[in-house]
């Protein structure tokens, strides 16, 4: 038997390439998802320490004032502290308004605490001093000598950057680096990580304060742990696509085993008749798969190593960081990878084989053509209706429970019903798209439908794997876009204004025509206030938000449009919750008590209805300009534009295009992360149509011979091809498409309904028509291989074929 | 299995007989149920002499294969016995009768007789290696000997696609020889080829009863074919009409034409 397995691996390899190139890439990313996390876990807790590496006990759980006077007390014992915290805050670097808020830190009084790598220059050590991260140096462009102005209203710091500095990527590195007696400006707003401490008094500092204290190399450790486990969560996330790959794989590798062994069926008849038994045919075409599983597996770990060598190198080289050390994945991912490998092919293998070598000796003896036609047999038919309708109801069950459990297993169990009933439904799809390319190809066209439909198992096994993959994209596509969607209401609520100019002085009457003819800027509103006090608190410049503020604003949540009798007020200007909900304002003698509502993004201003701002001052002056910015406008073109108008006239202006664009592009980095992981499986699933229109030109060499003989020209010949890859591959997005969007359908009722009463629906219809466009292209590309082969054939020589 | 009682009886002596290659009693195929049945034979009686060359004749549709394969354990009777060798077919497992053919029975097939991937050579000993047999000493001396009275031994190397129609049955014939099998059944082997080939190949068939001792049964429908062969079987409708010995060719067609008539 060794002579036939070495004979038919030598004349049968070609044929396994693309089986071969499917395992190859689910091996391979196994590995590259190993060497990342790796190397990601190894590069990221060693970098995480580094804060604590000068400190005997670490605080957690303080605020900014405690943390503050935990570091006065200790500097009054003569012990070491430091904190490590940031607050965002504006920032002008000489006039210059950055377009996004900044992290503002401080570097440790004591040398000893300090860790920030100095690039260039020197960490701050007096007040009016500050450093800049090299990185935020770059995007800001912000040089040494250059005066930086943080902060905004009364709580502003200036200060000359004395220092570039650089803080490995793991810890909680901050844009500019004060001092922090500078840094005290913005004590109430500061988020603080901990609080590092040295010295004598370490031992007390439990009994000096209410935040956690534990030793500094426990709490490294803890860091490290919860790094590790955000590597580890992400490496199995990316595993989770690795899996889908891999299960389309499975699909591709076992259409190819069956399709070969069909075709090789006499093979194995004969075999049989010469006095081979049943199960030294099934060892050798099951070592034939061993053979390739083996090869395929190899060859995956050797390219994932390669590739994830080379992802490492680019990564560090171009990110200037050290978020990738240089550790290597264990041995263990390595034999896990090449056992998945093995599995994979092997399982893929399993039911072909034994199908094959089930082969009864007498088939060999009938002279006619090989019969590969198959039907959709009636026990798989009623599998599949059972499947279907089973997995329908759990997901019913899940919409109306609200329980992502069932989802899971409804949406994969009706989806193997939908594969099983592949060979009964996707024949139907293909023959009433074929109707269509009939009507606009003719000859070729028909043909075309007939060989994509003779042998509907075949079909449906072809079209599965994109199947798979198109669903897959479409529902995450789709799922994407309806939490944008979601996102950005709630990004109307946080940012209702794009720019505001808020001044407490008058604003020129010119500077509303101004601003109107910047260009990026739709529309704008200037708004009438004046000085108010808040009783008990202090002067606020209040504004009223007359009628036409409407096209200003974005959404229409109603933030900072108030009614009668109310008032809106910025996050964080009153220290207290009155305990009414009621705020008085007073202007010259005249008060008003309002209801008190409180949000953001609209400058520093009290926001009352125009009747309520009457009611308080006969003489308003116009106090600001709110502006909506085109939504293609460049964030910081424009905030730089509105500036050089907003400081002559005495006014602060305020963007959130900044935030807004970088929601928007962590979600559309998302989107593309997703769909190219995905594209992975759909890029294998491809190969696989390809491969098995390779296979039936094969296979089909005496039939084509005969039509080309018939008087078929090679163009319609190629057509006819051209027309079968693309009728699977449009059936099959088509189909994913449409499964897709009702699997997505029922993850937003299941999974966000809960969260928010109107989770809408929204189709990316043009994300959605590109799906079906580029599986279009690749299935007539998929066509052109076997094309090639198939056209090359003299019509003589494929009559002669055996 | 749904072997019933042979309608009649086998003589011991005959069954058994050290001069019979095989033996069928009563042997009934039908394929297929109720109106769709087709009854392929109807109860044979056959005794194959070893050391002959005996032709099955009869017209398309007689059931001349379907007797050959019920001879070789490719296909199971629906009731009769079969014994090749001295030994019953029935109640052999798949992996028996396998066996079975592996140590006993020889192919020839009017087509697709050699796997297209192994060279000429590999085809030959291909049952040898089935069997795990090593091609030394006596096993080695019959394969040079089948490979040389074939006249094969210059195109070992080659693969099946790279060989005309006869000498691709001239190497179906040496890998049915090689193994010493006590039966070689040829259905239809010259059904393929041209004049010259067919005498080629009908010829080594002869050969291969005269020098080497092989019993060989050929099922073929030409009466030029036939000629070469000692004794004929005449089928029809199923049953064996006739059971020449060493016929002349007068007889043999008054055989044949008595047949038609009939
Ligand atoms: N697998 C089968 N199924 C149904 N009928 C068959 C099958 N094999 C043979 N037959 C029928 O049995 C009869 C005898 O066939 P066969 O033995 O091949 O005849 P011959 O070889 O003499 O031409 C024919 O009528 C044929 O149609
Ligand atoms: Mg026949």
């Amino acid at each position: 038997m060794r002579t036939v397995l070495l004979a038919s691996l030598r004349t049968h390899t070609r044929r396994y390439v693309a089986a071969a190139v499917a395992v190859v890439i689910g091996v391979a990313f196994v590995v590259v998802t190993g060497m990342l996390s790796a190397s990601a876990r190894s590069g990221m807790t060693a970098s995480v320490g580094v804060p604590y590496a000068g400190a005997d006990v670490v605080v957690t759980g303080l605020d900014g004032p405690d943390a503050r006077d935990l570091v006065r007390d200790a500097a009054g014992r003569g012990d070491r502290a430091a904190v490590i915290g940031s607050t965002a805050e504006r920032a002008r670097v000489g006039g210059r308004l950055l377009p996004d808020n900044v992290t503002v830190g401080a570097v440790a009084d004591d040398e000893r605490l300090q860790w920030q790598e100095v690039r260039e220059g020197r960490l701050p050590a007096a007040p009016s001093e500050v450093a800049v991260d090299v990185n935020a140096a770059k995007t800001d462009r912000v040089g040494l000598g250059d005066t930086v102005r943080l902060g905004a209203g009364d709580r502003t710091v200036e200060a000359e950057v004395v220092g570039l500095v650089d803080t490995p990527s793991a810890a909680p590195g901050t844009d500019f680096l004060l001092t922090f007696a500078d840094l005290e400006t913005f004590v109430d707003g500061l988020w603080v990580t901990s609080v590092v401490y040295a010295g004598p008094g370490a031992d007390s500092v439990q009994d000096r304060t209410d935040g956690d204290v534990v030793a500094a190399a426990d709490h490294v450790q803890a860091v490290q742990a919860d790094v590790t486990r955000g590597v580890d969560v992400l490496a199995a996330m990316l595993l989770v696509f690795a899996a889908i790959a891999l299960f389309v794989s499975v699909l591709v590798i076992a259409n190819t085993f069956t399709i070969l062994f069909a075709q090789r069926a006499r093979d194995f008849a004969l075999l049989r008749c010469v006095g081979a038994t049943r199960e030294q045919v099934l060892r050798s075409v099951r070592l034939e798969a061993l053979a390739l599983a083996v090869v395929a597996s190899v060859t995956g770990v050797v390219a994932g190593t390669a590739l994830g060598a080379l992802v490492i190198a680019v990564v560090r080289r171009s990110v200037d960081d050290d978020v990738l050390g240089s550790a290597m994945p264990s041995a263990r991912w390595y034999v896990a990878a090449l056992a998945t490998g093995l599995v994979v092919t092997l399982v893929a293998a399993w039911l072909p084989t034994r199908r094959a070598t089930a082969a009864d000796p007498l088939s060999a003896l009938r002279p006619h053509d090989v019969d590969v036609r198959t039907t959709a047999g009636r026990v798989r038919v009623a599998l599949g209706v059972v499947a279907l309708a089973g997995g329908c109801a759990l997901l019913a069950l899940a919409m109306a429970s609200h329980e992502v459990v069932p989802m899971l297993a409804g949406g994969i169990v009706s989806f193997s019903g939908l594969l099983l009933l592949g060979p009964v439904l996707v024949p139907a799809a293909v023959r009433l798209a074929g109707a269509l390319a009939s009507r606009l190809a003719g000859t070729p066209g028909r043909i075309a439908t007939g060989n994509a439909v003779r042998n509907p198992r075949r079909t449906a096994a072809t079209t599965a794997s994109l199947l798979v993959g198109v669903t897959l994209t479409t529902a995450v596509l789709i799922g994407l876009a309806s939490s944008r969607h979601t996102v950005e209401e709630e990004m109307d609520q946080q940012y209702p204004v794009d720019l505001t100019m808020t001044s407490d002085t008058p604003l020129p009457d010119d500077l509303l025509g101004d601003v109107r003819a910047t260009s990026g800027v739709v529309d704008a509103v200037a708004l009438p206030g004046t000085t108010a006090r808040i009783v008990g608190q202090g002067p606020v410049t209040l504004l009223a938000a007359p009628r036409g503020t409407t096209g200003v604003l974005r959404g229409d949540a109603g933030v900072a449009s108030p009614g009668p009798g109310e008032v809106w007020l910025p996050d964080g200007l009153l220290t207290e919750w009155p305990a009414n909900g009621r705020v008085t304002l007073e202007v010259e003698g005249r008060t008003r008590t309002l209801s008190l509502n409180t949000g953001e993004g609209w400058g520093p201003a009290a926001v009352v209805a125009p009747a309520t701002l009457a009611a308080l001052t006969d003489a308003s002056t116009p106090r600001a300009v709110w502006a909506r910015a085109d939504d293609g406008a460049d964030a910081e073109d424009l905030a730089g534009d509105l500036d050089a108008l907003a400081v002559p006239a005495g006014a602060e202006l305020v963007s959130s295009l900044g935030e807004r664009g970088w929601v928007d592009t962590q979600l559309d980095v998302l989107t593309a992360t997703v769909v190219g992981l995905l594209g992975i499986a759909v890029v294998i699933a491809l190969i696989g149509i390809g491969n098995t229109l390779g296979l039936s030109v094969l296979e089909r060499g005496r039939e084509n011979a005969l039509l080309r003989a018939l008087g078929l020209t090679r163009r319609q010949l190629r057509a006819t091809l051209a027309v079968e890859g693309l009728l699977l591959s449009l059936v099959a997005t088509v189909v994913g498409v449409v499964v897709g969007a009702a699997y997505a359908w029922v993850a937003l009722r299941t999974m966000v309904d809960v969260l928010t009463d109107d989770a809408a629906m929204v189709l990316p219809w043009w994300q959605l028509a590109l799906v079906v466009v580029v599986a279009g292209l690749a299935g007539l590309a998929s066509s052109v291989l076997p094309t090639r082969r198939a056209v090359r054939t003299a019509p003589a020589a494929g009559l002669g074929m055996d | 299995m749904t072997t019933t009682t042979p309608s009649h009886p086998v003589p011991a002596a005959a069954a058994g007989h050290p001069g019979t290659a095989a033996t069928a009693r009563g042997l009934t195929r039908v394929h297929g149920r109720g109106d769709a049945a087709v009854h392929a034979l109807r109860g044979v009686d056959l005794d194959l002499p070893a050391g002959r060359f005996t032709a099955v004749m009869g017209p398309s549709g007689s059931g001349k294969s379907t007797l050959m394969h019920c001879l070789a354990g490719l296909d199971t009777p629906t009731s009769g016995i079969v014994e090749v060798a001295g030994r019953a077919l029935a109640g052999m497992d798949d992996t028996a009768l396998t066996l079975f053919r592996r140590e006993h029975v020889g192919f020839v097939f009017q087509a697709f007789n050699l796997l297209p991937m192994l060279s000429a050579g590999q085809n030959i000993v291909l049952p040898l290696e089935l069997a795990g047999r090593r091609l030394t000493g006596s096993v080695k001396e019959r394969h040079d000997l089948v490979v040389d009275v074939l006249g094969l031994r210059d195109r070992l190397g080659h693969r099946p696609a790279e060989l005309s129609g006869g000498q691709q049955q001239r190497v179906a014939i040496a890998r049915a020889l090689v193994t010493e099998p006590a039966i070689v059944f040829a259905d239809e082997p010259t059904g393929n080829l041209d004049s010259a080939a067919s005498a080629e190949v009908l010829g080594f068939l002869r050969r291969s009863v005269r020098e080497l001792g092989q019993t060989v049964v050929m099922v073929t429908h030409e009466l030029d074919a036939a000629a070469y062969a000692d004794d004929v079987v005449v089928l029809a409708d199923g049953a064996v009409r006739r059971h020449l010995v060493d016929p002349t060719a007068d007889e043999l067609v008054a055989a044949l034409r008595g047949e038609q008539v009939r």
